[in-house]
């Protein structure tokens, strides 16, 4: 994604794969998607402040005497820096005042946007949820087939010693019989 | 006749009133239900070089021909749904700028221009503006680009629900 950086991602999936013991194929899928959720997560929590600013702009553009020529992209943008104390000083005089023809403060704003948007901000809920449920499914198959390996390897040992004790008695055997 | 049977009648009445879209554009909309993502197609993962090489790697790693197969058509398809669901997040519903930010009582004179001479009555400039002021009221409604990406993926969950549930399944039961 823009603003991104894939080396993070990557940093990230490598530190999970660290965390398995000589890792199968199976198990760096697993791990990948795991990785995927966890990132999914991260980038809907960003939506949901987003959403918020979002709804703040759309206030502030529809409210008092700007409604004749609002522009939502421009009221966003603006506010997006003014939130974030990137705002030059025209910029942060132009939000307030536009604040104090709307008669709100920011956090009123903030009240206000939230409450708008908050069928959203559910729906955003929602897919962090998701993402949790998806985790957990991951979580026991990596356990279930890490298990899996385990045991098959604790069957080849067990079944090493019984093969090896067989032949020692087979040749026990051999040297028992009489020429 | 018991509330039960009254109210079953009643859903059966209202039902045969509802017909689906009637207009052009709805019924266009509605065609295109199904085609947004494609999840609802059923996926042919055994053709492909990918899903083959993932049944060889799964079996060397100790589970039954069936087992690998299941657990690699799982991961397939849930990787197909997480590709829809990145599909879908970037690229949302575009904002109808225009409709979204035009002055509906301010363009009445607009439409008066644009209609009366052609023989249309007052009625039907207000009928214009009304059909715009609604069109701007649903716009309105669905928000900005990251709402509109929110309702859109939201939509997928029930498919990487199913997804994961499918490919968990396969590989604790492998």
């Amino acid at each position: 994604m823009p603003n991104e950086s894939e080396a993070e991602f990557q940093l990230g999936l490598q530190s999970l794969l660290s965390e398995l013991n000589n890792p199968s194929p199976l198990a760096v899928a697993l791990v990948s998607q795991l990785n995927e959720s966890l990132w999914w997560i991260k980038r809907h929590t960003v939506d949901k402040e987003l959403l918020l600013h979002e709804a703040m702009a759309r206030l502030l553009s529809k409210a008092g005497s700007y409604t004749e020529t609002y522009d939502n992209r421009k009221v966003s943008e603006a506010l997006e820096r003014y939130l974030d104390g990137r705002a030059d000083k025209d910029e942060a005089e132009w939000i307030d005042e536009v604040l104090a023809e709307s008669k709100l403060t920011l956090s009123d704003l903030r009240v206000r946007a939230f409450k708008d948007a908050s069928k959203h901000i559910k729906m955003v809920d929602d897919l962090i949820h998701r993402q949790h449920q998806t985790m957990r499914h991951l979580q026991r198959s990596i356990d279930s087939i890490d298990y899996k390996s385990r045991l098959i390897k604790r069957m080849d040992l067990e079944l090493a010693a019984l093969e090896s004790k067989q032949s020692v008695k087979g040749v026990l055997s051999l040297d028992a019989k009489p020429s | 006749m018991t509330p039960n049977h009254r109210r079953n009648l009643a859903n059966q009445c209202n039902a045969l009133k509802s017909t689906g879209p009637r207009s052009v554009a709805g019924k266009w909309v509605s065609s295109q239900n199904s085609r947004k993502h494609g999840l609802n197609s059923a996926p042919d993962f055994e053709s492909s070089l990918e899903y083959r090489v993932l049944v060889e790697l799964i079996a060397e790693e100790g589970f039954s021909a069936f087992a690998s197969a299941e657990i690699a058509a799982g991961l397939l398809n849930y990787r197909r749904v997480m590709d829809a669901y990145y599909d879908t997040y970037t690229s949302p519903e575009p904002v109808g700028e225009f409709l979204r930010d035009v002055n509906v009582k301010a363009s009445i004179p607009i439409f008066r221009e644009l209609l009366i001479p052609s023989g249309s009555e007052p009625q039907d400039v207000r009928d214009m503006a009304a059909f715009f002021a609604s069109m701007q009221r649903q716009e309105w409604r669905k928000g900005g680009p990251v709402s509109r990406r929110s309702a859109d993926t939201h939509k997928l969950i029930r498919y990487q629900r199913n997804g994961i549930a499918r490919l968990s399944r396969a590989v604790r039961q492998g």
